[in-house]
């Protein structure tokens, strides 16, 4: 058959480069995969007793759509106890994972911008979320020795000339790289100075091990600002998909609508799953992290002896490593086995997951 | 979204909703949620996959494995042929895929063309889109029959898709085969898309047969097909769905799939497994059970005097209320002020559906004998108060 309407399709969505960005894999694939956003953690199996429970007690049929009460409670809780905001259920969307937190906030409260400054080094999945209805992108300068964060002289100039809404992710997820105290500060300054709005990405911050800040926390935090969170990391929950968006109550109202239209609802086991594990997750961070930070110790020692340099980082889940000289053919080897830099804007950088084996893959 | 459909759509919808919550003793035929609880072989199956699979991985496209099972069912069930490496797509539901087909089809400036009344969704996702909907009207005296000679009448050098869901959601109208061959020789004429929405396709009624138009010579390569496991498996809680069509189309829409979401939990997707793959025992008793319940629905309107198009399949029945003289969105609030039973506006549906009202077939039989008597309560008390 020939079809000029379907090739006339196929050309227009193969030119948009943006939506066809790779996306790293949520999860790792194979023990000797550490491409992917976080490692294989266990289940805990009252985590498995709960979800289970729900669904032989009916739990199987269509929820409100921006998720469960007692869940949207429980994330507005772990938000505030560990960032210091002060968002309560009804600011709460659960989303189907984070990806669908970075499409609702980036398409519907960007609907409200003419433009969107977004770092010109962050998550795949940002490119993608903006290539399914083209919005108007100002590209945020990067700092290479700041693990890819972008410079606060960037989203000065970005907001002084315009860009009224900013996408930041603090940690960078591409080197777990943290903005400092005095930065957010700084950025906090921008974004009242203009009456600016942010999308602040803060998915990786439950893997920061010592100090971490957040727009939220400020007293003076913009009353424009939706965050991203990954729910509760390292509890065994990557495959389910759940994640979560917290915004102000005139911007859930779109995004719900938005979520509705795409969704109606994020499935019923995974919000009683993550339930559970907002229980459990406190029992078990500091030894995840601890055993994280071991293991991380052990690839920064095997990165240096094969002549790769370690991208300032911050965030224990994950590293990005750049050849150092002598080293370029150890990061080609790692090509197959990591995340693609290049894909999150970044090339010559690769990212790998921390787990307990990845250090082999460098020896 | 306009500003003004929202109000009739959806958020009309949200309101009675709420209000409904409200009533302990409320008995709801208007929203799309079987009454039944997902099969237990499906909920054991997903516990099983949360102790030996929570970590598995998925791609954006869903587990091979579910991919499999779905190409089996297609085959099985619509004669559809598709390669599940390469052209299936797991979706978070139906709702998702029907958003995916809709961007992977249309873009802004471009019109598909859309059999009313119709699932609002299809709406909103255009308006996403900004692509327009051409309306190609159908009534209760003709059984809610999309008409290919109107279907026809309305292509124009933008029209790029054209839509088909059926049976239909809320008119409950189901296309016939030669209907089907001509609205899907209009399509290659025109040289559009064809998305077919079938998540309805288990539950046909009487003589009437569902027909595939992806299972037609030259139908497949066009048509983008839509099912989930929601409706007919009593799982719409795990949001589980596809699309099946042709493999480069469907590389598009993988990629739209990622854009959007990533992927769906592979929880649902195990539970997924299990219900194509497993005993369907219990959806032949619950196709048997809304059979029983149409019939019960049907006869309950006649001697409340309502005129419908018959329904043919799926789960609802959209009757004609113009006899009341009021809007439906104020009969169905009189309904549920007065006797606590939900139904839903044709309003909601359509700015052109004012005059009707859909009721589902989604409660055991003794509540929807009792919200009928309601309803036949409800509709004296308007009758009389004319
Ligand atoms: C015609 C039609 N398509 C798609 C859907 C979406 O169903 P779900 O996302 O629950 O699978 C519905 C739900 O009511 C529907 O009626």
């Amino acid at each position: 058959m020939s079809s000029a309407s379907k090739a006339y399709l196929l050309n227009w969505h193969k030119a948009n480069r943006a939506l066809n960005t790779p996306l790293p894999a949520q999860t790792m694939r194979h023990s000797a995969d550490f491409s992917a956003d976080e490692a294989i953690s266990p289940l805990d199996e009252r985590i498995i007793a709960s979800a289970s429970e729900a669904m032989e007690a009916g739990q199987t049929h269509y929820v409100d759509v921006p998720g469960i009460a007692p869940l949207r409670a429980a994330l507005a809780d772990f938000l505030n106890s560990a960032c210091g905001s002060a968002f309560g259920a009804s600011n709460i969307i659960v989303t189907a994972g984070v990806q669908e937190a970075r499409f609702l906030t980036i398409q519907k409260i960007g609907e409200l911008f003419d433009s969107i400054g977004v770092p010109a080094v962050a998550h795949p999945g940002v490119q993608k979320a903006l290539g399914v209805r083209k919005r108007h992108v100002v590209s945020l300068p990067v700092d290479d020795a700041r693990g890819y964060l972008p410079t606060i002289d960037g989203i000065a100039a970005a907001v002084a000339d315009g860009c009224r809404l900013l996408y930041l992710e603090s940690p960078s997820r591409l080197s777990g790289a943290a903005y400092a105290a005095d930065e957010v500060a700084a950025i906090c300054q921008i974004v009242n100075e203009h009456d600016a709005a942010v999308i602040w990405d803060q998915g990786l911050s439950p893997w920061v091990a010592g100090d971490y800040s957040s727009l939220t926390a400020l007293e003076s935090t913009p009353t424009r600002i939706a965050v991203l969170s990954d729910g509760w990391p390292g509890m065994g929950l990557s495959s389910w998909f759940l994640g979560a968006i917290a915004a102000p109550e005139e911007w859930v109202a779109p995004m719900q609508s938005q979520k509705q239209i795409m969704a109606i609802c994020t499935a019923t086991a995974s919000q009683y799953a993550a339930l559970e594990a907002s229980q459990l997750y406190s029992e078990s961070q500091a030894g995840r992290l601890a055993q994280l930070g071991q293991q991380r110790e052990a690839l920064l020692q095997a990165a240096a002896a094969a002549d790769l340099e370690v991208v300032a980082g911050g965030a224990l889940n994950i590293v990005a490593l750049r050849a150092s000289a002598g080293g370029e053919a150890a990061l080609e080897k790692l090509r197959g086995v990591g995340a693609d830099g290049a894909d999150f804007g970044a090339p010559d950088t690769i990212r790998l997951t921390i787990s307990a084996a990845t250090a082999s893959a460098l020896a | 979204m306009s500003k003004k459909r929202e109000d009739q759509g959806t958020n009309l919808l949200y309101k009675l909703i709420g209000e409904a919550r409200g009533y302990d003793d409320v008995i709801v035929m208007g929203r799309g949620d079987p009454d039944f609880d997902t099969p237990a072989h499906i909920v054991a199956a997903a516990k099983e996959a949360m102790i030996h699979h929570h970590a598995d991985y998925s791609p954006p496209a869903g587990l091979p494995a579910l991919r499999e099972a779905i190409a089996e069912r297609v085959k099985r069930v619509n004669n559809i042929d598709v390669d599940p490496a390469s052209e299936v797509v797991v979706t978070n539901g139906g709702q998702e895929a029907l958003f995916l087909m809709v961007l992977a089809t249309v873009g802004a400036g471009d019109e598909m063309i859309v059999p009313e009344p119709n699932y609002t969704t299809y709406a909103d996702s255009l308006d996403f889109a900004g692509a327009t909907k051409v309306e190609v009207q159908t009534w209760p005296q003709e059984d809610f029959r999309a008409d290919p000679a109107l279907v026809r009448a309305a292509v124009t050098e933008r029209t790029r898709a054209l839509l088909l869901v059926s049976p239909n959601n809320p008119c409950a109208s189901v296309i016939s085969p030669g209907d089907m061959r001509e609205l899907l020789d209009i399509a290659i004429e025109r040289d559009l898309m064809i998305l077919s929405d079938e998540i309805y396709d288990l539950f046909v009624y009487d003589d009437f047969a569902h027909t595939s138009p992806a299972a037609l010579p030259g139908g497949k390569e066009r048509t983008l097909t839509l099912n989930a496991l929601s409706k007919s498996y009593s799982m719409t809680g795990w949001r589980l769905g596809w699309i099946t069509g042709p493999a480069d189309l469907m590389a598009r829409v993988t990629e739209l799939k990622a854009a959007t979401t990533g992927g769906a939990s592979v929880i649902s997707q195990y539970a997924g497994i299990a219900a194509l793959t497993g005993p369907q025992e219990p959806v032949e008793m619950m196709a048997a059970a809304y059979r029983r319940r149409r019939r019960l629905v049907l006869d309950a309107l006649d001697e409340m005097g309502m005129k419908y198009g018959l329904p043919q399949g799926g789960q609802f029945v959209f009757a004609d209320i113009a006899f009341t003289g009021l809007d439906s969105a104020e009969v169905a609030q009189r309904m549920l002020t007065e006797q606590h039973v939900l139904a839903y506006p044709g309003s909601a549906f359509s700015k052109d559906r004012k005059d009707y009202l859909r009721m589902t077939f989604l409660q055991p039989e003794d509540k929807l004998i009792e919200g009928l008597e309601r309803m036949k309560v409800a509709m004296q008390g308007i009758m009389a108060g004319r």
